[in-house]
Order: C-alpha cells, then sequence, then structure tokens
C-alpha cells in the first residue's frame, strides 16, 4: 500500500469520519468482499445522504481513480426492526407495517405476507380477493417499471424523456388511487382498507383508462429505442453472466435478462394466473440493456394481464380457494414474483397473532449480483447499473 | 417518424394548476387526507381500540399518527380533513383543523422566489421519497415555481426529511443540515418523521425528527402526495395558496 492508513495519520475520530463512519450501529455489508489492493487504491464511501440515490445507504467504492475495482454495498443505516417487532401483533396489524416496509412493492410484499399467513392459518380465500392482489401487483410491477426506465432516462440526460416517462409513471400511481383508494396501495389489499372502486362500472372505468397509458409508453418506448445515445450507454454497462446470476441466485428481471426463463407466476400456476396468459420475458445478455429489455416487455405483458382480468372478473363472489398447504401446523410460506423478483414470507402464527416472520427479498438476493458486475466498471456506469437493478434499501434494512 | 416534440406536444399541458387552485382530487385522493368523524358523534369506544396506531384517542384524531388505514370508517370516520394541513410543531392532538395557517412566521421569506432543495431520507420505506421527487415531474413541475432540486446541501435552503430517524442516521442528518447555509428550513415530510407512523416503538428508532433537527414544517400523511409536501415548501417561503 502506497498510501498511509487513515488511522496512522488522523486521530481515530476523524479517521473514522474519513471511512464514512458516524456513530450509531455499523453498517452491514449487502454482499461478499474480496479485499482489493493495489498500486494507489483507495476506499471512497458514497452515502448514506446522496441526491443520486435517493435513499440512505452507503457504497465503499475501492478504486485507483477511474475504474471501479470493487463496490460494496452497505445496509443498515434505516434499519427499522419491522419483522422482530412483529411477534405478538395481530396478523392485520403486522400487514399494515409489512405493505410499509418497501413502499414501492407494498403490493407483493402484502401478498406473499397474505398468502403465508392464509397457509399457516388453513383459511380459505375468496377468489376475488386473489383477483384483486394481482390485479394490484401488475399495476405496480408496471410503476416500478416504468419508474425504473424513467431513472435511466434521467441519468442518461434525456430530458424530454425523462420527464414524459416521470408522467406516465405518476399517470400509473393516479389509476392506483382511482382503482384502490390509495398512490401507494397501503391498506388496499387488507380487510378494512380504503374503500375500492372495482365494482362492473369500477373495473370497465379502469380497463377504459389503462388504454392510453399502455398506448403513450409503446411510442415512448419506440422514441428510446430510435436514441443510439440512450441504447449505447447502457449497452455492456454491468454485465451479469448466466453463471454468476443463477450461482448467487438472483430473481426477477435481473435472472431473465440473463437468458434463465424463471418466474414465479409461472412456477406454480395459482389463481388468477393459471387462468391468464402470462408471458414470459427473457433477454441473454445479461447487461444494464437487457434487463430494461425484460422490464418493457413485463411492462406490456402486465397490461396485457390487466386486460384479461379485468374481462374475465370472477363474477360469482362466493367462490373460494384452499390455502397452499402449511410448511407446519401454524407455519405457512408465501411467494410472490415482486417487480424486482421473487419474494418470500415465511410467517409463524399462534392463535392469529404473529409468532415470527421472515422474509427473502428480490433486493436482498440482487444486491450480490449488482455489486459484482461493478468491478471494472467507470464511475459514470454507476447510476445506470444501480437503477437497472431495480434496488431498494428499505428491502434489505427491514 | 415521430419525434419527442411530437410526442410531448400530443400529450399537452400535464401541469397542475396548484398553488393557484386548490389541489384537486385526482391530486389528492381521499387517503390523502386526515380522518374526521362524519357526523357529531365523538370518538367512540371502538374506533380508539380499532386504531392500530393510536391515532385516535379521547380528544379526537391526531393527524400527526394516523397512517391512513382507513380502518376507522367503519367507525362513522370519512377522510375529510383539510387538503392542505401541514404543522410547525410535532403534532400532539390538534385535531383534524388544527394546521395554523396563515399568520406562521416563514423562515425563508427573505430568500425571493427561488428556493434549492434537499431530500435526506433517514430510515423511510421508499414511497415518501418517491413522492418527494415526484414533485419534479411534469404533473406538479415545480421548476415553474422556482423551486429546484440540488445535489448538496451546501447549496440547499430546504432540507426534505423522509423516514423514521433511525440511530445510525441521526449524525449524517445533523451533518447534512450543518453544511448548509442561512437561512434554511427543514420539512418533516410523512408520518415516519412526525411520530415514528406506523413502526413507532421500534427498537433503535427515534419518536420524532423534532428530536434531531428543529423542524419548521410537519407534513402529516402515509405518504402525504406531492401538492401537500409543495403547499408546506411554499409555506416556509412565506408563498402559501391563500383561500380567496
Amino acid at each position: 500500500m502506497l498510501l498511509p492508513e487513515p488511522s496512522e495519520v488522523l486521530p481515530e475520530e476523524l479517521a473514522g469520519l474519513w471511512r464514512g463512519q458516524f456513530g450509531g450501529p455499523a453498517p452491514r455489508p449487502l454482499a461478499p468482499r474480496e479485499t482489493v489492493e493495489g498500486y494507489g487504491t483507495f476506499t471512497f464511501p458514497y452515502g448514506p445522504i446522496s441526491m443520486g440515490v435517493p435513499e440512505s445507504g452507503r457504497f465503499d467504492v475501492v478504486t485507483y481513480g477511474e475504474r471501479i475495482l470493487e463496490l460494496a454495498p452497505l445496509g443498515g443505516y434505516k434499519q427499522r426492526s419491522v419483522l422482530a417487532a412483529l411477534a405478538g401483533t395481530p396478523v392485520e396489524d403486522a400487514a399494515l407495517r409489512i405493505e410499509r416496509i418497501a413502499g414501492n412493492f407494498s403490493a407483493a410484499h402484502v401478498a406473499a405476507f397474505l398468502a403465508a399467513a392464509e397457509s399457516a392459518r388453513g383459511l380459505r380465500v375468496p377468489v376475488v380477493e386473489l383477483w384483486t392482489r394481482a390485479l394490484a401487483q401488475e399495476l405496480q410491477r408496471i410503476y416500478n417499471h416504468i419508474h425504473v426506465l424513467a431513472r435511466i432516462a434521467e441519468a442518461a440526460s434525456q430530458n424530454v424523456g425523462q420527464a414524459q416517462t416521470h408522467a406516465l409513471a405518476e399517470e400509473i400511481l393516479r389509476l392506483q388511487a382511482r382503482a384502490f383508494g390509495h398512490r401507494w396501495l397501503f391498506g388496499a389489499l387488507l380487510p378494512g382498507g380504503p374503500a375500492r372502486n372495482l365494482d362492473r362500472a369500477g373495473r370497465h372505468a379502469l380497463s377504459e383508462a389503462v388504454r392510453t397509458p399502455a398506448r403513450e409508453f409503446d411510442d415512448l418506448w419506440e422514441l428510446y429505442l430510435d436514441s443510439r445515445v440512450f441504447v449505447d450507454r447502457i449497452q455492456g454497462t454491468c454485465p451479469v453472466p448466466r453463471e454468476v446470476a443463477v450461482r448467487w441466485g438472483a430473481v426477477g428481471p435481473t435472472l431473465r435478462a440473463c437468458g434463465v426463463p424463471w418466474d414465479d407466476r409461472l412456477r406454480v400456476p395459482e389463481a388468477p394466473y393459471n387462468d391468464l396468459f402470462v408471458a414470459l420475458a427473457r433477454e441473454h445478455d445479461g447487461d444494464a440493456l437487457a434487463r430494461l429489455l425484460v422490464r418493457v416487455q413485463e411492462v406490456r405483458a402486465s397490461f396485457l394481464l390487466i386486460e384479461q382480468m379485468l374481462d374475465r372478473w370472477p363474477a360469482d363472489v362466493s367462490l373460494s380457494e384452499a390455502p397452499s398447504p402449511p410448511v407446519r401446523p401454524g407455519r405457512g410460506v408465501g411467494r410472490v414474483e415482486g417487480p424486482s423478483g421473487d419474494l418470500v414470507y415465511d410467517v409463524s402464527v399462534a392463535h392469529d397473532r404473529i409468532v415470527s416472520v421472515a422474509a427473502r427479498t428480490p433486493s436482498q438476493a440482487n444486491w450480490p449480483v449488482f455489486a459484482f458486475g461493478m468491478r471494472g466498471a467507470v464511475f459514470t456506469d454507476f447510476h445506470f447499473a444501480f437503477e437497472s437493478f431495480g434496488l431498494v434499501f428499505a428491502e434489505t434494512d427491514r | 417518424m415521430p419525434s419527442w416534440i411530437e410526442q410531448a406536444a400530443h400529450r399537452g399541458i400535464l401541469t397542475s394548476r396548484y398553488p393557484r387552485e386548490r389541489g384537486s382530487d385526482a391530486e389528492v385522493p381521499p387517503t390523502g387526507r386526515a380522518p374526521v368523524p362524519s357526523a357529531s358523534a365523538g370518538p367512540t369506544g371502538a374506533a380508539i381500540a380499532g386504531c392500530p396506531v393510536g391515532a385516535i384517542g379521547p380528544e379526537g384524531v391526531e393527524p400527526g399518527r394516523c397512517i391512513r388505514c382507513a380502518r376507522c370508517l367503519a367507525h362513522g370516520y370519512r377522510f375529510g380533513g383539510p387538503v392542505e394541513a401541514s404543522f410547525r410543531a410535532p403534532p400532539g392532538r390538534a385535531g383534524p383543523e388544527g394546521a395554523d395557517v396563515g399568520d406562521e412566521p416563514a423562515p425563508l421569506a427573505p430568500l425571493g422566489r427561488s428556493l434549492h432543495l434537499f431530500l435526506v431520507d433517514v430510515g423511510s420505506c421508499n414511497a415518501c421519497n418517491l413522492e418527494v421527487l415526484a414533485l419534479a415531474n411534469p404533473f406538479y413541475d415545480v421548476s415553474r415555481l422556482g423551486l429546484f432540486f440540488t445535489n448538496s446541501p451546501r447549496h440547499a435552503d430546504v432540507l426534505l426529511v423522509v423516514g423514521v430517524p433511525t440511530d445510525a442516521m441521526v449524525e449524517p442528518a445533523r451533518r447534512a443540515y450543518d453544511a448548509m447555509p442561512f437561512p434554511k428550513a427543514v420539512v418533516a415530510v410523512g408520518v415516519c418523521p412526525c411520530s415514528g407512523g406506523a413502526f413507532r416503538g421500534n427498537p433503535g428508532l427515534r419518536p420524532s425528527l423534532g428530536d434531531i433537527l428543529p423542524v419548521d414544517r410537519f407534513v402529516p400523511g402515509c405518504p402525504p402526495t406531492p401538492v401537500q409536501i409543495l403547499d408546506a415548501v411554499l409555506r416556509v417561503a412565506g408563498r402559501a395558496r391563500r383561500e380567496e
């Protein structure tokens, strides 16, 4: 090492600050680390507060000045101890906290949690309720994918494009508010939540209303593809080889962009997906462009799914389905395909109260793959790469 | 072949008429407002017991604790609070009309018509972050009002803080505040910095942002809508919408 360690030249307190340590609990590594050393390398702490990543989390960038030799994402800054504090709360109250773990993935989280809790309690679920959950999840998937496209366009300085795409995302939020009473679907899938607008007239209005954003999205994407600057910038950025994605358990668009045909909606088709046509999105290059292409295909697939759902909405409200069998009495597992990937909840319940909850979130699975893909990238690749994975610190700091 | 310009022109003007007009129903859905008792009926025992976060007490609804879960709708409440409802003090049981409208001090009034905003997340679920960033989209387009997002607290006039303060974020948040030049203001966005929201009482969390930073406005809501965040920012600048 050519450069002295900060603790050799600075008092301990300042050396800690130099490393980006501010007191409080120590940050938690989100990806395995390899120690990279060499002539002139140093660690550059990015975060926990930065406008580039609008969440609090830190990245330790090991670099010699231009290339990123290693990137270590560190979480724990917004550890809210949500799951640990759930023991003893009634299942419905716990669901209110679960959906606030990651606000932009709320429908997926609450659907997986409810499926696990229903399996643990052996409750039959009304079929209409399953369809409503799927509808909410597809809307939220569209929102998140469009948001990712807008953020990447923002990083690529596609000013008109990012404004138009952010506007489209806002239109989806307003659609969610109109159909489910809440812009982020909080409470919308729970008993006693905000009033839904999904009766026959509401469904008709929704199916009319989703046509405009679907068409606008297609127009926008065509314009993006015409922009050589935009496509060039993300092509080959942060590539993840298929073996790495499989070995480290990547999920969602990240995995499908490496050519692995894995989508939880197709794994064991459950209601309502067993009744609908689900298109599998897949690409092969594993770079930021491939991940974006998968998301674009999924937006189209989700618009198609919504159209099918609203067209074939179950007429008989009295129908119900048995939950998936419990792992053992009082303990169930729920699994859904969230916007960023496969999401699993493991819930133990006794006397309608939570005993323990564990979760495997898509961000948790994808952080190591992101860190791997960033090796050898340059600084300016960071935002394109980060946004293309759809990572959320709130999902790991739970 | 269509171009970006044609595409943008085809969609027409999307921008909100706020603050010239009141926030519309599309901008502030029912859950954007605090619940109020619909009739003269005071808070019943069932409503108090049914509130999962203890926002309903014998004296009324405390908006700074309400997470808008809508459970109280079954007990004679409706989402009918004011559209623009932000608070100077950490919200106590002020009642839904407790927002002090009119004569509050505007710490940033000397800065004239342009402000720079900086977002600090101290432990949020990401929904408030996205609602704050939504202020830049064409529907709200805050640059028409002279508001801009900046990438450094050293260029910022308003610190927008989202999330329930975690122990680990206390020091970074203070440093961001210290780095700002005077005059400066802090706007706490969402129910989490008001009272901890849904996570109130979890280990490692501070009960309110007011314990860490001098907060000028608290914007309750889970999450508040962009129009409501915009209202609080304009209020600290002395440019709030006035009722004609």
